[in-house]
């Protein structure tokens, strides 16, 4: 592993400009990739991810690792792997593919990505009722959460149609400054 | 201050007169057959005291002849006193009181006229007001109280502090803790050593007599004044309002900066009196810092906990609750005070960590109460604090030395900017969110000074420090100068510079979810990435909170209540408590929540009945009667233990706005048909008629409920615009009251809705149909619809109370 983690990964210059991250920031995640990959395969499962322990306690945990194998797929090669934590790169204004991970309302879109499972392009009712259960846990019962979905759904959905589109979840955010949480100082 | 200030002094003056004599706050106590003697009662027939019983007591050496009947055999009888004066007696609490009610009353005058308020900040016009009333007392010939440094750090300081702590946003704080830190003890020891060093050398220069000052003598100057303030920091910020990130910022550094001036005022106060200061002595002040710091803060959270953990038991006397978070926390300050450490980070500490706790398991009452005393007793601290400064500057002994005071102005604030600008430089490099160049302004803009420095130079003493004067003159006009120059002008600077104002709005529950949502987020990427950031370390606490603490310190069921919901709880009740107090139904909040929270777990709530107080479940009783008659949703139910709803003030205000509703049927209508989300998938056009019976048993005088029919929802079904409607349903069911002799019995009654309407199939199962309980249940679920039902226009007025 140690002579491995010095030697670049492929495609590395290619890899920065398409998302943002700086060549040294890049060469930190493709350490952490080789640590994270326990067989050496070269590429990540879901039972990688799933091994961190930290991981495996949060309550949205299936729901990250499905951010890392979209569509099912159960390999995350190293540009999957940078793309998706490219999402949480600091932005400050440095230039990058518009439309790329770094791009400011891609930030956002990637949290409304994780809401809306079935990838509709809405968070309806049902989806906002399982985060909820997911974030609160067993104790509470449906009525209660229910409430609590009802009320959020209500309170954003500027449409009328009972389901909140990109729009109307980034208008029910705007005050929370996603772009500035949504950054981890590694990846600068 | 205009006319009612003018009004105010010379009454002030009237009543201040027999109170000169007593030096108000500085002087011990006069005897108190001083002022008796003013009163040449002695002969027959001149003033005597009221109560002969207390003047005996009070002084035992002054005999007056004739007054005691004890001894009047001897003496030749006197008339029996019928009126008589006692000043001594009750001097000093009358003088206090004067003094705070003089406080009130320029608080009152300021907000009664307000056009100078709006350019002149309060605490400008109340050091104003302190001059004149200083100027005052020495015109006629008194000597003006000087604010004793005891009255300050121990009367008038914890209570803003409290306040502050208490209500402290603490995730502004934890967010920014390092920059906060940086600031406080960077920035501290950096304005002290500056300004210290500085001084010397004007010192050595200046040969006008300052020669004898010493090295340590100016760094102890320096460090007195180079802490930022913060009864000044609130005070002037409080009026500007700006954004949320620099209050936190310059009002964080200011409480935490208090360590920083504890260890160094005592460590050269200490180190003047050596002849010799080793590396040792050095050593251990670093070491001190620590030991202040920490162990203030170790205190504060030792009383935090133990008062929640009383709190979980006062459940059974909440008119007490406040007392016990005053106490400890204000144990806390007196503690820490005792140990020399921080008496600020331990009250700060000790707020922080006793509030969520303390909140969960206080009545709504109590916090009210918490909430509005400590407002009370900060805000007259304050104004204490800022007239005190005026008076004591007309009282003090002043030596006035040109150069020390020009150049200890001069070099403050060029120690605050340079101070400032060096600091976010290198903050500026590890924070997501830069500070730009206009925050850096107001931050630097905004480092006041104020009463704190003015007591901290005031206790030194005269012995080794002879320059006392000197140093407390330039310590009042750097008060001066950034109170009044800096103070008035940083609000146009504010509009000025269009620094973004603090946001008005409260908190969605949209922005509750999604913030957490991501604070899970990034702590699941953080691990991925292997980086222990600030999410990481907030998850672990979170964690080890949820999981230890909050079952020790948290009465009840409610230990594990996650916090969204108790969020959406305080919020519902917000609401509910605001549509009571409106009164009206043209205020109905658009976003009324579907479905009431009360029960999320099924729990026995204790009967409250001796109290006035209205505890916290009560509230949700009357919010969800509310709920009653805005929802539109069916819902179910678990069967749970209501008490006695003990007559209340917000029956009166539910009756009050029944009859209101009455009047204004139509425009009922008109808001309900624009509250109807047509597409809301929750409700089914037979929802309209069915009422949700969040808590219809509030009204059962019975404590022993047991059975409530479960009321299924259907959340997929669409809704209809019908509409409920109390005052539709009171007045189509007026004319019906007295029409059967078992309502009336009944009261607050429900009919069983037979279940013919279309889509009512399983809206109420039966069961203990029969009960008062359920028919009192039902009676809130039942609703006009399409055809008035004769039942439904009883008033919600509870029979046998």
């Amino acid at each position: 592993m140690g002579a491995a983690a010095a030697r670049p990964p492929p495609g590395l210059g290619a890899l920065s400009d398409e998302t943002g991250l700086s060549p040294a920031a890049l060469m930190r995640l493709h350490e952490r990739f080789q640590a994270l990959d326990r067989d050496d395969k070269g590429h990540l499962s879901p039972a990688d991810l799933q091994a961190l322990e930290g991981l495996a306690l949060n309550p949205l945990c299936e729901r990250i690792v499905g951010a890392f194998f979209p569509a099912g797929a159960q390999r995350a090669d190293f540009p999957t792997f940078a793309r998706v934590l490219a999402h949480f790169r600091p932005a400050e204004g440095a230039p990058c593919e518009p439309g790329g991970p770094s791009s400011p309302g891609s930030k956002l879109r990637f949290v409304f990505e994780l809401y809306d499972l079935d990838g509709d392009g809405q968070i309806s009712y049902r989806e906002l009722l399982q985060v909820l259960r997911l974030m609160v846990g067993l104790e509470v019962p449906d009525e209660a959460l229910a409430a609590v979905a009802a009320r959020a759904l209500r309170e954003a959905d500027r449409s009328g149609r009972g389901t909140l589109c990109f729009e109307d979840f980034a208008k029910a955010v705007e005050r929370l400054d996603v772009d500035r949480r949504m950054s981890i100082w590694m990846l600068k | 201050m205009g006319a009612a200030a003018l009004r105010a002094l010379p009454w002030a003056l009237l009543l201040l007169g027999p109170l000169l004599p007593g030096q108000g706050l500085q002087a011990d106590p006069v005897p108190a057959s001083e002022p008796l003697q003013r009163f040449p009662g002695a002969e027959p027939g001149g003033i005597t005291t009221a109560p002969p019983a207390s003047a005996q007591e009070i002084e035992p050496l002054h005999k007056q002849p004739g007054n005691h009947s004890g001894e009047g055999a001897a003496k030749p009888r006197k008339a029996f006193p019928v009126l008589g004066i006692d000043y001594g007696h009750v001097r000093i609490p009358f003088e206090i009181s004067l003094w705070i009610l003089l406080a009130c009353l320029m608080k009152l005058g300021f907000h009664v006229i307000p056009s100078v308020s709006n350019i002149v900040p309060e605490s400008c016009l109340l050091i104003v007001v302190g001059l004149l009333v200083g100027g005052l007392i020495k015109g006629v010939g008194e000597k003006p109280p000087i604010l004793r440094s005891e009255i300050f750090f121990l009367f008038l300081l914890p209570p803003i502090i409290l306040d502050a702590g208490y209500f402290l946003p603490l995730r502004q704080f934890t967010e920014n803790l390092g920059t906060i830190l940086i600031f406080a003890v960077v920035g501290t020891l950096w304005n002290a050593f500056f300004l210290g060093g500085l001084m010397y050398a004007v010192c050595q220069v200046g040969g006008t007599g300052l020669n004898h000052i010493g090295l340590l003598a100016n760094l102890l100057f320096g460090s007195i004044i180079s802490a930022v303030d913060p009864v000044a920091v609130l005070a002037v910020f409080e009026e500007i309002h700006i954004n949320e990130l620099l209050h936190i910022l310059v009002f964080g550094e200011s409480l935490l900066n208090d360590a920083v001036t504890v260890v160094l005022y005592h460590l050269f106060e200490e180190f003047a009196n050596f002849e010799q200061v080793t590396i040792i002595d050095i050593i251990l002040g670093f070491l001190s810092f620590f030991v202040v710091s920490l162990g203030g803060v170790f205190v504060g959270v030792i009383y935090g906990v133990i008062a929640a953990f009383t709190s979980r038991f006062t459940s059974h006397i909440r008119v007490i609750e406040p007392l016990f978070v005053f106490l400890y926390s204000y144990m806390a300050y007196l503690s820490a005070e005792l140990f020399h450490l921080s008496g600020i980070m331990a009250l700060i500490a000790s707020g922080v960590v006793m509030r969520p706790y303390v909140e969960a398991n206080i009545s709504h009452k109590s916090h009210t109460t918490i909430k509005y005393f400590l407002k009370m007793w900060s805000s007259v601290s304050e104004t204490l604090i800022f007239i005190f400064l005026g008076v004591s500057t007309v009282a003090g002994h002043h030596y006035w030395n040109w150069t020390f005071v020009i150049s200890t102005l001069l070099f403050c604030l060029i120690a605050r900017v340079l101070g400032v600008l060096g600091l976010t430089w290198f903050i500026n490099k590890f924070r997501i969110v830069k500070l730009t160049p206009k925050d850096q302004f107001i931050i630097a803009y905004g480092g006041l000074r104020g009463a704190i420095a003015f007591s901290l130079c005031y206790l030194l003493d005269y012995e080794h420090f002879n320059m006392r004067d000197m140093f407390l003159t330039a310590i009042i006009t750097v008060i001066f100068f950034t109170v009044f120059v800096q103070g008035m002008t940083i609000r146009p600077l504010v509009d000025l510079l269009a620094v973004k104002k603090k946001q008005e709005t409260k908190r969605s529950i949209n922005e509750e979810i999604h913030t957490q949502f991501l604070d899970h987020l990034l702590t699941g990427i953080e691990d991925i990435c292997g980086h222990y950031g600030h999410h990481h370390w907030k998850d672990k606490l979170n964690r080890f909170n949820k999981k230890y603490v909050k079952k020790c310190l948290i009465a009840g069921e409610r230990s594990k209540e996650p916090q969204l919901i108790a969020f959406y709880h305080k919020m519902e009740m917000k609401q509910a408590i605001e549509l009571v107090e409106s009164g009206g139904l043209g205020k109905i909040p658009s976003a009324v929540s579907t479905v009431s929270m009360q029960n999320i777990q099924p729990k026995t709530l204790p009967v409250e009945r001796a109290l006035p107080a209205l505890s916290k479940d009560k509230e949700e009783e009357i919010r969800k009667i509310l709920r009653n008659n805005l929802q539109k949703t069916r819902q179910r139910l678990r069967s749970y233990n209501r008490h006695t709803l003990v007559a209340d003030p917000y029956e009166e205000a539910w009756n009050q706005m029944l009859l209101r509703r009455q009047k204004a049927r139509q425009l009922e209508q008109k808001i309900n048909n624009y509250l109807t989300v047509p597409a809301h998938k929750l409700d089914s056009p037979t929802m309209s008629r069915a009422r949700i019976g969040s808590d219809p048993l509030a009204y059962e005088p019975k404590p022993d409920s047991e059975n409530l029919p479960i009321i299924t929802i259907d959340p997929a079904s669409p809704q209809s615009p019908e509409s409920v409607d109390l005052a539709n349903e009171e007045l189509k069911g007026s004319s019906h009251l007295s029409s059967s002799p078992e309502e009336d019995e009944e009261g607050l009654v429900m009919r069983v809705k037979e279940p013919s309407s279309p889509g009512t199939d399983d809206v109420f199962t039966p069961g203990t149909s029969d009960s008062p309980s359920n028919q009192r249940m039902l009676r809130c679920l039942s609703d006009p619809g399409p055809r008035p039902e004769p039942e439904e226009g009883e008033p919600f007025i509870p029979k046998g109370q």
